[in-house]
């Protein structure tokens, strides 16, 4: 299975130290960012799968816009909400502008690494289902161009037979004239 | 998954063959299975038996029509392929509306093409768009669109015209998604001026085609795929019967018409082929 690069968003530099250990010792890449000015610089360089978000932030950027942010920058970053319970009105919000689900404050830590293996195993199989759809495009094209190759030669061959069959049926010259034109056309393939 | 026995297997496969003309090897029991076990469980049948009892008894033919669905294969894209589309524009329209123009100058041109299996209509739709661009005045042309598929969701799905995302981002260029959809929540609609091109509708190519009238170009790509040899030789005796003597036959890029219609001759343009009556 993939391993995830999780970008983690949060003002409070305590949740993001936990955060950013706790994934590492699960064996994900972890990037971090204190606002969501960093985010957004962080997003546009690197290559991320996951925001991990924190949906109320100080300044004008908060989970909201990080995760419009993200799915501009790359539809297919998924992006994870951590919110209090009283903001779950917001958070579901977020999720109409393309977050894919929300986590309440206090982080359980088994929900939140059952979500992230989901999201590895979706990505996996979409990755594989477009290297299936790759593999058979070009399959495809080979065959095609062989079938069409066949399918002029057997046209030709057609109407070259159709050619003969009418010099030998040809009752107006001599067998030997008629069979002499024959192999004419015939000895052209 | 509701498994499927080998008696079943047998008299499922008839009954999909004489309700669609597909026809399904009794060697596919997993293509019975994935396909209809939903129908089967939905439907509470305890086995394959039960679902082909309850759909024979169904007289308002619903599962019927649930079945068909489920059996049709409706993998299409916007500009599947682009050979045929490359053809369509730079090939079969320009010779027929060159024809149907310099016949009679002076009246309406009309041009009539059919999609013969239009499944959830990107076909049609491309077809469309590129009469679109190709022709600035449609005002002087009757340009009628015709697809046709067997499952009732496809063409109602075809009808509405509404894409989802994946439906959509592969094959249609950025350009004319933008031009010709409007974005609808989390899909694509295509716009009135393009839906008020063409019509679907509901057609078994098992049946005879008389009253569906003559047309210039057919679309028929990888449908036969999934019909019996002497079926294709129908399908495709009918299709030239339906055909205009100069008009214009594309089939799938990996179909073959030899030994099966011989009164077609393939015509190659560019990279790819196309077929006219022998005449």
């Amino acid at each position: 299975m993939k391993i995830l690069t999780i970008l983690v968003v949060d003002d409070d530099p305590v949740i993001r130290r936990l955060l950013q250990q706790r994934l590492k010792k699960e064996n994900y890449n972890v990037l971090v960012a204190a606002d969501g000015y960093k985010a957004q610089s962080i997003l546009q360089e690197k290559h991320v799968d996951v925001v991990l978000t924190d949906l109320m932030m100080p300044g004008d950027i908060g989970g909201i816009e990080v995760t419009e942010i993200a799915k501009n920058i790359n539809k297919n970053i998924e992006v994870i909400l951590i919110t209090a319970h009283s903001s779950v009105d917001t958070a579901v919000e977020a999720m109409k502008k393309g977050a894919s689900d929300y986590l309440e404050k206090p982080i359980n830590f088994d929900e939140l690494f059952l979500r992230l293996d989901k999201i590895a195993n979706v990505q996996t199989i979409f990755r594989s289902a477009q290297e299936l759809q790759h593999a058979m495009d070009v399959t495809e094209h080979a065959a095609s161009e062989t079938i069409q190759a066949l399918e002029m030669k057997t046209a030709e061959l057609q109407g070259l037979l159709d050619e003969v069959e009418n010099i030998l049926r040809d009752h107006d010259s001599s067998e030997e004239v008629r069979i002499t034109r024959a192999l004419d056309k015939i000895s052209g393939i | 998954m509701l498994k499927i026995n080998s008696s079943e297997l047998k008299f499922i496969a008839q009954y999909i063959y004489d309700i669609s003309g597909i026809f399904l090897d009794e060697s596919k029991a997993y293509l019975f299975e994935t396909r209809l076990s939903s129908i089967a469980e939905e439907l509470g049948c305890t086995s394959y038996q039960d679902l082909y009892t309850k759909a024979k008894k169904d007289t308002k033919k619903t599962i019927e029509r649930q079945i068909i669905d489920a059996i049709s294969t409706n993998e299409t894209l916007f500009f599947r392929d682009k050979g045929p589309f490359e053809l369509l524009q730079h090939k079969i329209l320009p010779e027929i509306i060159d024809k149907r123009t310099s016949a009679s100058p002076n009246l309406k041109t009309n041009i009539k093409i059919w999609s013969a299996a239009s499944s959830t209509g990107q076909e049609l739709y491309s077809i469309a768009i590129i009469i679109k661009e190709l022709i600035p005045d449609l005002s002087r042309y009757n340009i009628n669109l015709l697809g046709t598929d067997i499952s009732d969701t496809a063409v109602s799905q075809a009808s509405y015209g509404k894409y989802n995302k994946f439906e959509i981002e592969r094959g249609l260029p950025q350009k004319q998604l933008q031009r010709y959809f409007t974005l609808f929540g989390d899909s694509w609609k295509i716009k009135d001026e393009i839906r008020a091109m063409v019509n679907f509708k509901k057609f078994n190519l098992m049946l005879p085609f008389s009253a569906l009238g003559r047309f210039d170009i057919i679309f028929c790509r990888n449908v036969a795929i999934y019909f019996t040899l002497p079926d294709r030789k129908k399908l495709f005796d009918k299709i030239a019967d339906s055909l205009t003597d100069d008009g214009f036959l594309v089939i799938g890029s990996t179909e073959s018409l030899t030994g099966v219609c011989p009164r077609f001759v393939p015509k190659k343009h560019l990279k790819s082929i196309f077929y006219q009556k022998k005449l």
